[in-house]
């Protein structure tokens, strides 16, 4: 895995920004294309914005989110889901090379687990998505493993002192996926209206989900 | 609202160019090393939704165009990647009569 990630570049998509340099070759091939595209009411400027946005946010925290609220409603998948994590996400549609040895790890009244990479960035992207900028981040990488409780509670998550913390080391090789307890109150809800509680954090473990907000 | 609305996710994309011709990526996360590289992806997805070409024909010509071009040991595999992904788009519009491309000498 490569440890230095440079995240600085690479993100600039405004087509009218300004360069230092003259346009290169495939530089001026791409904006001839675009403007060709444009003129035949192909594509618009937005649309490409719009695409080049959504990738980057990506879907995969829905994949997770779906996966933790099927595993919250059907005991027999919850089951299977923590036996093969791999083999489970796969009956949903989801998997990939970053998830060819996933581990799903539960939440209990007791225990509380968080996934962290020491070494670099591993990320189980198929359920999660491209991983935020703190997972990467090299405080995140060596506090958790030192001090969990006090990085925990930086990210608002206070837990009491009986509940063990259990930190996983995700790898090139395992990446872990934390399946939260679901919430008290949401005896009623579908599953759709689950996976809409289950934020990217709390299947890192910096976050568990809250029950929904009663309505206004 | 969103103009993305209705565009395929990421995971239809990895799945429609899985094999020979996957999206370039570091530890699952795209990469674009130049902010042509992802106007060029961009580009290609709106333009196939909007002329109804399918990700299977896509693929066909970007897996030729990757086979035909030339490998330079200079250049980044996001580089020529995206270089092929142009062929292939623009491969895919000259097919539809929507692109004339201007030979080079």
């Amino acid at each position: 895995m490569s440890e230095a990630h440079d995240h600085e570049h690479g993100h600039d998509h405004e087509p009218g920004r300004t360069h230092d340099a003259p346009l290169s070759e495939v530089e001026l091939r791409v904006k001839a294309l675009e403007s060709l595209l444009v003129e035949k009411g192909l594509v618009s400027t937005d649309a490409v914005d719009a695409i080049i946005e959504l990738y980057e946010r990506d879907v995969g925290p829905k994949n997770g989110a779906r996966v933790v609220a099927r595993a919250w409603t059907d005991p027999a998948y919850r089951e299977r889901l923590l036996a093969d994590g791999t083999r489970a996400i796969a009956e949903l549609g989801f998997g990939g090379a970053e998830a060819d040895n996933l581990v799903a790890v539960a939440n209990t009244a007791a225990v509380h687990n968080v996934v962290v990479c020491t070494l670099c960035s591993c990320y189980p992207w198929p359920v999660l998505g491209l991983p935020p900028t703190w997972y990467k981040s090299l405080p995140y990488r060596a506090r958790m493993v030192a001090e969990p409780r006090a990085v925990l509670r930086e990210f608002g998550l206070e837990l009491p002192d009986e509940v063990q913390v259990r930190v996983w080391d995700s790898s090139a090789e395992v990446r872990y996926l934390v399946v939260p307890m679901r919430p008290a109150g949401t005896d009623g809800l579908t599953e759709d209206a689950l996976a809409a509680l289950v934020t990217r954090d709390c299947m890192i473990g910096t976050a568990v989900p809250l029950p929904p907000r009663p309505a206004a | 609202m969103s103009a993305a609305d209705g565009a395929p996710g990421l995971a239809d994309l990895d799945a429609a160019l899985a094999g020979d011709a996957p999206l370039p990526r570091d530890n699952g996360e795209l990469v674009f090393e130049e902010p042509w590289q992802g106007r060029a992806l961009g580009m290609g997805v709106v333009a196939l939704a909007r002329t109804g070409a399918s990700w299977a024909e896509f693929r066909r010509h970007l897996v030729a165009a990757i086979r035909r071009r030339p490998h330079d040991p200079g250049e980044s595999a996001a580089t020529a990647y995206y270089a092929a992904w142009l062929d292939a788009l623009e491969a895919l519009l000259a097919e539809r009569g929507l692109h004339a491309p201007r030979r080079r000498s």
